[in-house]
C-alpha cells in the first residue's frame, strides 16, 4: 500500500497548522504541522513521551491548543468540544483500552450513535414514529459495523458483556465503535499494541480495508515498524513535541535525528564530542 | 455461523448463567417473556394482592412499600444508570411532598391534575439546577455537594419559611388527590393509584434504558471520557439523569404527602435517604425490578422488625433459610440443627438442676415460638448482664464461623446457633427498636455478602 501512495488532494481532511500545547511550564507539543488527506494513511512515531497521544487529545478536543489552529476540511474545529468534534467526522480510539465494558457489544456500538441522532427521552419513553425509526436505523448500523469484522466479532458475540471480550476483540470493538460515529477521519492510538504477530498482520489488513472499503482517511500511531511499514503513505515522526521528519516509511526510517530519538546518540561520536 | 464452528463456546455463557434446578426455570423464563407481560403479571399481582382482606396496618405497609419502590426507581436513574452518587435525592422526595402540600391546602388549594404536572417539572427544574452546580465535580465530591442539598432542604423547610411551610410543626389538612369532583379518599385507593403509578413508570423507564438516554447514561457511567469521545455530550446527559430523577422522586412525594394529608421536616431526613438507598443497594442497583424489589424487601423487613413477634419470626425464619441454602450436603445440615435441638435441651436441663434461677426467665418470645423454645433457650431471672455477655460472644462466634476451617464448621455453628437463640430469646428481643436496627444491618450484610450485586442485580465488573 505504501507504494501507491494516493497524493493529497488540494485541501487536506485535516490540518494542523502551528499547533502549540503547554502543561504548566512543559512543552508538550511545539509548532506542529501536519495533515491528512482524503484517503490518506499517515503514521505517526517517536519515542513515549513524544507528544503522539496528544497530538490525538489536541485534535479529538480533549486538549485545547495554546496556539495554532486545527481545521477539518477547511472548518476550525480547536476550542469545540469532544463530543461536537466526533459529530464533525473525527473519530478516535484509546491506547489504553475505553470501551463501556459492563455494557453488551452491540450496546457499545449503539451509544456512538448518540450524536447522530434526535430522538428525546419523552419521544423515547411513549416509543413515537421518530424514535421507533431511529431505533431501526441504530440497529442496522450496528450491525453493519459489527460485521466488518466478520468471524472475528461474531454475531453470537453481540449480546455479551464487552468485558467477556479477549483483548484482540476489544481492540476491534474500540474501532467498530468508532465507525458508528460514521466519520470521515480515523484516529488509531497504537491499535497493534498487546496484539500477537498474526494478529498485528491482521489489524494492518484492516487499516487497509478501512482506507479501501469505507473510504477513510487514517491518522495512527504504532510502535511496530512492520506495520507502520505496511499501511503509510506518509509517515511523521515526532520527538520532544516537535517534528523531527516527515515523508516515506523508507525516509523517516533512516533519518539521522530519528534514528538517534530511537537508539540514542552514537558512543563513538559522544566520546569524540 | 459456519457448520460446527463454536457452537458449544456460542451457548457456553447461557449454560453457565442458566445454571440448574428453580434458577434454570427463572432464566428460561426471563430469556422466553418478554418484558411487558412479566410487567403486566407483577401488575395483576398488585392488584390481586389488594383483593385479599387487609387490615388497615397492612395497607399502610403496602402503600408505603410502593412509594419507596418509585423512589428507588427515581434514584436508580442518577445512580445506577449514570453512575452519579447523588446523596441530595431525599430533597426532591421533599420537593415534591411539600410541592403538593403548598398547592393543596391553605388558600390555593389546586386541583390534583395541575398540582402533580407542576410539582413533577417544577422538580425536575430544580434536580436540573442542582446538576449544572455539580457538573464540576464527580464521584466523591458530588456526593459531598448533593448531600448538602438534602441538608439545605431540611433547613429551608425547619428555619426560612415558617410561615408558608409550616417549620416543624409541618403542612396538615392537605386535600386528597382529586379531579373533576372525584376524589382518592380510601388507603385502597391510594394503593391502586400508586401501584398505577409504578408500573407505568416501570414501563416508560424500560423503554428510556433501552433508547439513546438509557444508553448514554450509561455510558457516562462506564466511561465518561470515552463517552466524551462517542458524541455524547456528558453534561448534558448528567444532568438529565439527575433532573429525571428528581421528577420521579417528586412523584413519590405527592403520593406520599396526598395520602399522609400532612407533611413534616422529619419525613425527609438523611435516615430516609439511607433507607431509599438500602432499597436500591439490596434490589439491585441499575436493574428496574430491583429497585422495585428492594423498595418492598426494604419496606416490609423495616415494619417487621419493629414488631417483636414478627422480628421474631424473621430472626428464625432467615437462620433456617441461611442454613437451608449454605450448608451442605444435607446430612450435615440434618445433623447441625439436631445437635443445637438436643444439645440446648440437655444443656437447658442440666443448668436447670444446678442452679433453677439460672433458668428462672422466660424467653422474650410470646406465642408458639415462646412455648418451643422455653425448655430449650436459658434465660436467667436476671437476663440483662447475661445477655450482653451473650451478644459479645454471639459476635465473636459468627467471626468464628466465618473465619474457621470448612471441615469445622458445622462444629462451630452449633454452638453459634444456640448463643444466637439465647441471646435474642434473653436480651435482643426486650429491645425491639435497637433491635430493629441490627437486624437490619446483619440482613444487609448477609444479602451484600452473598449477592454483592443486589438481588435482581448483574455484576458489574470494574477493571479487567
Amino acid at each position: 500500500m505504501a507504494e501507491d501512495a494516493a497524493p493529497a488532494s488540494a485541501a487536506p481532511l485535516l490540518e494542523l497548522d502551528g499547533v502549540g500545547i503547554t502543561f504548566g511550564g512543559l512543552r508538550a507539543l511545539t509548532d506542529l504541522n501536519l495533515t491528512v488527506g482524503e484517503k490518506e494513511i499517515v503514521s505517526i512515531i517517536g519515542p513515549n513521551g513524544a507528544g503522539k497521544t496528544t497530538v490525538f487529545n489536541a485534535i479529538t478536543g480533549v486538549y485545547t491548543p495554546d496556539e495554532g489552529d486545527i481545521r477539518l476540511a477547511g472548518q476550525s474545529i480547536a476550542g469545540r468540544p469532544p463530543h461536537k468534534i466526533t459529530d464533525a467526522g473525527i473519530a478516535r480510539t484509546f491506547q489504553s483500552l475505553r470501551l463501556f465494558l459492563n455494557m453488551t457489544v452491540r450496546e457499545n456500538v449503539m451509544a456512538a450513535t448518540y450524536g447522530s441522532t434526535k430522538a428525546t427521552p419523552v419521544e423515547s419513553m411513549l416509543q413515537l414514529p421518530r424514535a421507533r425509526r431511529e431505533a431501526r436505523e441504530v440497529k442496522a448500523l450496528t450491525e453493519e459495523v459489527l460485521s466488518f469484522f466478520g468471524q472475528r466479532l461474531a454475531g453470537y458475540r453481540w449480546d455479551q458483556p464487552a468485558y467477556s471480550l479477549s483483548y484482540a476483540n476489544r481492540r476491534r470493538l474500540e474501532i467498530a465503535r468508532a465507525l458508528a460515529t460514521r466519520p470521515k477521519l480515523l484516529l488509531l492510538d497504537e491499535p497493534a499494541a498487546g496484539m500477537n504477530p498474526n494478529e498485528t498482520h491482521e489489524v494492518s489488513e484492516v487499516i487497509g480495508r478501512l482506507r479501501d472499503e469505507l473510504s477513510l482517511a487514517i491518522l495512527v500511531i504504532e510502535h511496530d515498524m512492520h506495520v507502520v511499514e505496511g499501511i503509510s503513505d506518509r509517515v511523521v515522526a515526532l520527538d520532544h513535541g516537535v517534528k523531527v521528519t516527515e515523508g516515506t516509511f523508507e525516509h523517516v526510517a533512516n533519518h539521522p535525528a530519528v534514528v538517534e530519538a530511537y537508539l540514542g546518540r552514537d558512543p563513538e561520536a559522544l566520546a569524540e564530542a | 455461523m459456519p457448520i460446527g464452528v463454536d457452537e458449544w463456546v456460542a451457548q457456553h455463557t447461557d449454560r453457565r448463567d442458566a445454571g440448574t434446578g428453580w434458577r434454570r426455570v427463572m432464566y428460561t423464563l426471563e430469556a422466553r417473556v418478554s418484558w411487558w407481560p412479566r410487567l403486566l403479571i407483577v401488575f395483576v399481582v398488585g392488584l390481586l394482592f389488594a383483593q385479599l382482606n387487609l387490615n388497615s396496618n397492612i395497607e399502610q405497609v403496602a402503600i408505603n412499600s410502593l412509594i419507596y419502590a418509585i423512589l428507588a426507581l427515581g434514584l436508580n436513574i442518577a445512580v445506577g444508570w449514570a453512575g452519579l452518587l447523588d446523596l441530595g435525592y431525599v430533597a426532591f422526595f421533599g420537593t415534591g411532598a411539600y410541592g403538593y402540600a403548598v398547592l393543596s391546602s391553605g388558600n390555593i388549594h389546586w386541583s390534583a391534575i395541575a398540582t402533580i404536572p407542576v410539582v413533577f417539572l417544577g422538580t425536575a427544574l430544580f434536580g436540573a439546577v442542582i446538576g449544572l452546580v455539580s457538573l464540576r465535580v464527580s464521584g466523591d465530591y458530588l456526593a459531598i455537594v448533593t448531600l448538602f442539598v438534602g441538608q439545605a432542604f431540611m433547613e429551608v423547610v425547619n428555619n426560612v419559611a415558617p410561615g408558608t411551610l409550616g417549620g416543624v410543626n409541618g403542612l396538615f389538612g392537605l386535600d386528597p388527590i382529586n379531579a373533576f369532583g372525584a376524589s382518592i379518599s380510601t388507603p385502597k385507593g391510594y394503593y391502586y393509584f400508586a401501584l398505577i403509578v409504578l408500573a407505568v413508570l416501570m414501563g416508560l423507564l424500560h423503554l428510556l434504558d433501552e433508547s439513546r438516554t438509557g444508553r448514554a447514561w450509561r455510558a457516562v457511567r462506564e466511561d465518561e471520557l470515552a463517552a466524551k469521545a462517542m458524541t455524547i455530550p456528558t453534561s448534558a446527559v448528567k444532568i438529565m439523569a439527575i433532573s429525571f430523577g428528581a421528577a420521579v422522586g417528586a412523584l413519590a412525594g405527592t403520593i406520599f404527602a396526598a395520602q399522609q394529608s400532612n407533611v413534616f421536616p422529619t419525613n425527609f431526613t438523611a435516615n430516609i435517604l439511607i433507607l431509599i438507598y438500602a432499597c436500591l443497594v439490596l434490589g439491585g442497583a441499575g436493574s428496574l425490578g430491583g429497585a422495585v424489589l428492594g423498595g418492598i424487601v426494604v419496606t416490609v423487613g423495616e415494619q417487621m422488625v419493629s414488631s417483636p413477634t414478627d422480628a421474631g419470626y424473621l430472626f428464625y425464619g432467615l437462620i433456617l433459610l441461611a442454613l437451608v441454602a449454605k450448608v451442605r450436603p444435607w446430612k450435615v445440615l440434618g445433623a447441625v440443627l439436631a445437635a443445637t435441638a438436643v444439645g440446648g435441651v440437655a444443656l437447658h436441663a442440666i443448668v436447670h438442676a444446678i442452679s433453677p434461677s439460672a433458668t428462672g426467665g422466660s424467653p422474650g418470645s410470646a406465642g408458639w415460638i415462646g412455648h418451643l423454645v422455653s425448655h430449650w433457650v436459658i434465660v436467667p431471672t436476671n437476663a440483662t448482664t447475661y445477655g450482653n455477655i451473650l451478644y459479645i460472644a454471639l459476635i465473636v462466634a459468627v467471626f468464628a464461623v466465618v473465619r474457621v476451617r470448612e471441615s469445622l464448621r458445622p462444629f462451630v455453628l452449633v454452638p453459634t446457633l444456640y448463643i444466637a437463640a439465647c441471646c435474642w430469646e434473653s436480651r435482643l428481643i426486650v429491645n425491639p427498636s435497637i433491635t430493629a436496627q441490627i437486624l437490619i444491618g446483619a440482613i444487609l450484610i448477609g444479602v451484600m455478602t452473598a449477592r454483592p450485586q443486589g438481588l435482581l442485580g448483574t455484576l458489574r465488573v470494574e477493571v479487567v
